[in-house]
């Protein structure tokens, strides 16, 4: 082991190893990278006796991982010999890239061997220079980064590539076996036309602001070059404008003012459309006037259509020539994409026709996106899909308790108008997240435990409706059904103050008389409704006075962090919705974070903040005022987060 | 609405001079021109008058009134028929409409029938509105543009005395009208040495499976021709274009002269005009294949965007001109020309033209050429096209020109383009390559090569799991040929 200059850059925002990960986790990197730089890991699902399942990895990895990035190494957790299970995991990297990639000689290729120890989480980093030197260099040198947000998206881009395509298929009715077969050829045949002189890449950005400033570029397929390998691509100097319409590079259609730090995100990526068009007006030495040919089938034949939605996204930065861009990433994309539906498509050709569709997800914790094919033929919540997502979310690393990689959570790549702000978004007149931006509890060296996740701010005289008096813990209610309708955990939509009569009734907790009524509801009524509604449980903590609340701190702080769910603090007379708690452990200090829903006033976030109808509050006041009054008891209702994925 | 038309001086006043000189009571004709919804405006390149019918008869001839004892306007002079004021117009309107139909097929993109023009006393004229707007609803049924179809089309009245050209707007309701006629504005210009030339070449490969239905049972070739070619309108029009390279995004102005190339960019593996079905039975599959070579022309105030709609309109209406063709041949000489089928060997087949077998009942291969496209010198720098058949000559050509156009016969033959080769009716391919997508059309390289594939394939059917090894048999074939010619050669 020789000392070595190499130092590993570690880009994601969590590399934690706990005891109960799997044994091999894939290392992501991406050749625009500088070597060695590690931006996220996916763990390894498939494996046999001993080593991991390549041709499974391989496939599911192909269709999540985006083109632009690939396997740079892999990491084992174990307890035995570090150097002998770094060299486990180089060849096992080397192996999935060499079926990733199809390719065999993997020579000169640098590849991270990682071994994790399971009891302290300490990873020992080891680089193998190429395949044929066995030795290993341990390197000493690794740097973490607090914002990979930014290091992937400051000098990245995402490329988006929609092809919709119908493919007849005929085949001979008394040989329905020949059937795979002529499939296999057509799927060839428009394999190769991809990479047809013919073929023209259009390619325009998809954000409005730079769609009118930036003119849509015409990539002629004769003009590819599939030959130089990924790594060698040369970036361009932005100083270098090329007039040449081919060797623009991406960055030609990205937005320059990208100052603000929060808008590093994948969410917030440039991204250049795609589309793929065939020339017809194709320069040919011989022209020859239509002619027409018709060809009887000379046996019983039946013509299947086979529709594919092709959608690739794909990872550059923005120095790359949008050339390269296609022959590299989009071309070799769309062919992995529709390689991949066919082997989803071709065991039941004849008798089933799924509905595959390509999502793109940007999970929290992973700064690049991931591509997964679903087959919506099946419901969301049909066991075989819960499975396919359970079994991502696995590989992701996710919490199995989220719903990140339903349908309704995936990155909305159309064309958007990014100048309008996030708090006025089309579809809901309501305030959300209106705690974002309000000061500080003032409780010293307390512990912030909040809300997870968007929430809608409902209060009385909303939609014209005047429930003044009455109608608070409605409201709250409607604030907790907008943050699980905003989490994607339900689609129903958040229910007027009759409807939520209504299901009391209809559960038989209140009798019909009660629909259109003014009377008030508790913290029980909201979980029976929660249940009915959402299938959502609660847990609910009783205090007999106000002055107890403090006591619960703890607890209230632990449900914000494992549930993260606002909570409904009814009792005595107010109801309140709680979206969190700033504790000290060691003085017992709190403040609590109430939106108030007896507000009144218009949809104002300053009048809410200053008007204190969102805002901290400790028990006891600086005035010696109590804010939850000693001599009445208080339900807290802790919904539960929906154990599902 | 066209507001307003400008006539092409030079032509028009050539045409007032012909007519002036003419001893004819009375004459109509088409009007050739654009018009132009954008613009509001109406464009008048020339005009055309319609020759006699089959019988020897003018297409238009003036009724006097039954009080008045003379004969019919033949035998006098027209000049004196101009004072009565209760003559009117009687026209043949199917023989026009069956000239505009004709004259239609010879337009180019951006150059249209757009109307008719009258020459006729103003009494004559004022007496005659009904007719003559049954005769431009006649016109604009048998001519109609493609794109966006102005529901209008123009009436042009010259007057003999006093000498004076006014132009209306035919709107084309279902029921005529007082109100279907509108004046509008007529002055003459320059127009026609502004226009800008567009040229393209679109080159097309379509498959069209013939389904096992009992609707489709009895449907032709041509049928099913011209239902593929109308459902493939829809992907046409959506196609983007480059004009010299660049693709067009905004709608300017062409400001450069010259010629123009236009390259047409379809969506890829969408062919909307398949039908989306699960599975269906299939008794065989039409392929078109081929290019069409199209011209359109551009007045100096519309935008570029208006080029490519009149080069897709333009070949579109050539694809549909040449189907028209084929079957008005099939009706004329059904059977007796025996040119049309040169596949069929079996007798049972031979009585029938290829365009008319139906579909269904065919168990053999069998091909058919279209007519090729030329183009023909007219005005200023503009051309015309002509649809030929494989058998005619550019003789026939001339013929057009003259009889149709009333446009002298271009002597030169150099100057008349033939961008379309006449294509080859050579089937080297089986049911099961033709169903393949862009499977490569064979085109043979040399006479021999043609010989031999063509016999290959009237020999046996072939099947999807030998399908290679016949493919290879052929290029082994080839190969040998070529290389014997090589050999040969040096």
């Amino acid at each position: 082991m020789e000392k070595n200059n190499k130092s590993i850059r570690i880009e994601c925002p969590k590399l934690l190893i706990t005891r109960n990960e799997s044994d091999l986790q894939w290392l992501i990197g991406s050749p625009f990278f500088p070597p060695l730089t590690i931006i996220s890991t996916f763990r390894c699902i498939h494996s046999g006796s001993s080593d991991p399942d390549f041709l499974k990895e391989s496939e599911e990895i192909r269709t999540l991982l985006l083109k632009g990035l690939d396997v740079i190494g892999a990491l084992i957790v174990g307890k035995s010999d570090p150097q002998k299970t770094a060299v486990r995991a180089v060849e096992a990297a080397r192996n999935l890239r060499r079926v990733l990639s199809g390719r065999t000689n993997l020579e000169n290729e640098e590849i991270i061997g990682a071994v994790a120890d399971p009891d302290t989480g300490d990873i020992r980093f080891f680089v193998s220079e190429n395949e044929s030197s066995a030795s290993l260099d341990l390197v000493n040198s690794v740097s973490y980064d607090a914002n990979p947000e930014k290091f992937l998206w400051e000098s990245g881009c995402l490329l988006l590539c929609q092809l919709p395509i119908k493919l007849p298929v005929c085949f001979p009715v008394n040989k329905p076996s020949d059937v795979e077969c002529i499939f296999s050829r057509a799927i060839e045949a428009v394999i190769a036309k991809l990479k047809d002189p013919n073929v023209v890449y259009l390619v325009e950005a998809s954000n409005k602001a730079s769609l009118d400033v930036v003119q849509p570029v015409i990539i002629r397929g004769a003009d590819l070059d599939f030959d130089t390998t990924a790594p060698n691509i040369e970036l361009l100097d932005e100083a270098a404008h090329s007039s040449e319409q081919k060797l623009l590079p991406c960055g030609h259609f990205c937005l320059k003012s990208k100052s603000t730090p929060h808008l590093f995100s994948a969410k917030n990526a440039d991204i250049l459309q795609v589309s793929v068009l065939l020339n017809r007006s194709e320069k040919s030495p011989k022209r020859s006037a239509p002619a027409v040919e018709y060809f009887p089938a000379m046996e019983e034949t039946r013509l299947l259509i086979v529709d594919f939605k092709l959608e690739v996204l794909c990872y550059a930065v923005q120095g790359i020539p949008l050339m390269h861009a296609i022959s590299k990433l989009i071309i070799p994309g769309l062919i992995d994409q529709l390689i991949s539906m066919k082997q989803m498509t071709l065991p039941n050709l004849l008798t089933q026709h799924p509905e595959l569709h390509p999502y793109h997800f940007s999970p929290p914790g992973i700064a690049h996106p991931v591509t997964v094919i679903y087959e919506l033929s099946y419901g969301e919540t049909e066991m075989k899909q819960v499975d396919a997502r359970r079994s991502l979310h696995m590989r992701l690393g996710l919490p199995f308790d989220r719903p990140l990689l339903r349908i309704a959570n995936s990155l909305d790549l159309s064309i958007k108008d990014r100048s309008s702000t996030s708090s006025t978004r089309k579809g809901s007149s309501f305030l959300k997240d209106v705690h974002i931006g309000i000061p500080s509890s003032g409780v010293s060296g307390g512990i912030v435990s909040l809300v997870q996740g968007s929430y809608e701010y409902y209060h009385y005289l909303q939609d014209g409706f005047d429930d003044s008096g009455w109608g608070c813990a409605y409201r709250s209610l409607q604030t907790i059904i907008s943050w699980f309708r905003l989490q994607h955990y339900s689609a129903v939509d958040v229910p007027s103050h009759r409807e939520i009569q209504q299901s009391l009734v209809d559960i038989g907790d209140k009798d019909p008389a009660f629909i259109g009524s003014r009377e008030w509801i508790g913290a029980i009524e909201l979980s029976f409704v929660l249940d009915k509604l959402l299938g959502v449980s609660c847990k609910v903590i009783n205090v007999r006075s106000g002055s107890e609340l403090p006591e619960k701190c703890r607890e209230l702080a632990f449900h914000f962090e494992t549930q993260g769910t606002p909570i409904m603090i009814g009792g005595g007379v107010l109801a309140y919705t709680l979206l969190g708690v700033d504790y000290n452990e060691a003085t017992g200090e709190c403040a609590y974070l109430i939106l108030d829903p007896h507000y009144t006033g218009s949809d104002d976030v300053k009048k809410i903040v200053n008007g204190g109808w969102c805002g901290w509050k400790k028990s006891v006041d600086s005035k010696g005022k109590s804010f939850f009054l000693q001599d009445k008891f208080y339900n807290l209702l802790l919904p539960q987060r929906p154990n599902m994925v | 609405m066209v507001k307003a038309v400008v006539g092409e001086e030079s032509q028009l006043q050539l045409v007032e001079d012909r007519l002036s000189q003419s001893s004819a009571p009375a004459q109509v004709g088409l009007v050739i021109g654009k018009l132009s919804s954008g613009l509001d405006r109406g464009f008048v390149y020339d005009l055309v008058p319609t020759p006699q019918n089959d019988a020897g008869q003018s297409a238009c001839s003036v009724l006097e009134p039954a009080k008045d004892n003379r004969k019919k306007g033949s035998n006098s002079k027209p000049k004196s028929q101009s004072s009565d004021s209760s003559s009117s117009l009687v026209i043949d309107k199917e023989w026009v409409a069956e000239h505009a139909r004709q004259v239609s097929r010879m337009m180019v993109g951006g150059i249209n029938v757009v109307g008719i023009y009258v020459w006729a006393s103003e009494a004559t004229f004022k007496n005659s509105t009904m007719v003559l707007c049954q005769t431009v609803k006649g016109v604009a049924e048998a001519a109609s543009l493609l794109e966006d179809d102005l529901d209008e089309r123009l009436l042009i009245h010259i007057c003999y005395s006093p000498r004076r050209w006014t132009c209306r707007n035919c709107t084309l309701s279902s029921n005529i009208t007082s109100s279907s006629l509108r004046p509008c504005d007529f002055k003459m210009g320059r127009v026609l040495t502004s226009l800008q030339t567009f040229k393209c070449f679109y080159n097309f490969d379509l498959r069209l499976p013939i389904y096992q239905e009992k609707a489709s049972k009895s449907e032709t070739l041509v049928d099913v021709l011209h239902n593929g070619i109308s459902n493939y309108v829809k992907e046409l029009r959506g196609a983007k274009a480059m004009i010299d390279g660049n693709l067009v995004v905004n709608d300017e102005i062409c400001t450069t002269d010259g010629l123009h190339e236009i390259e047409l960019l379809l969506p890829f593996m969408k062919d909307m005009y398949i039908e989306a079905c699960s599975q269906k039975d299939v008794v065989g599959i039409v392929n078109l294949t081929g290019s069409v070579c199209s011209f359109s022309f551009l007045n100096s105030k519309e935008t570029i965007s208006q080029a490519v709609a009149d080069i897709k309109d333009d070949i579109i209406r050539s694809l549909l001109s040449r189907l028209d063709i084929i079957c008005d041949e099939a009706d004329e000489d059904a059977g007796t020309n025996d040119d049309v089928i040169k596949e069929t060997r079996n007798d049972s087949l031979s009585e029938k033209p290829v365009s008319q077998l139906v579909l269904h009942s065919l168990r053999k291969n069998c091909n058919l050429s279209l007519p090729r496209r030329v183009f023909v010198p007219w005005l200023a720098g503009t051309f015309i096209s002509d649809h030929l058949q494989p058998s005619e000559t550019l003789e026939v050509l001339k013929d057009h020109c003259v009889e149709l156009m009333s446009m002298e016969a271009p002597n030169d033959a150099s100057k008349i383009l033939e961008p379309e080769e006449e294509s080859l009716r050579v089937t080297a391919r089986s049911f099961w390559d033709a169903v393949l997508p862009y499977c490569s059309t064979s085109s043979p390289s040399n006479e021999k090569s043609r010989e031999i594939t063509s016999k290959e394939t009237s020999q046996k059917t072939i099947k999807p799991s030998n399908v290679n090894f016949i493919a290879a048999i052929i290029i082994l074939l080839l190969s040998v040929l070529v290389g014997f010619i090589f050999v040969r050669k040096s």
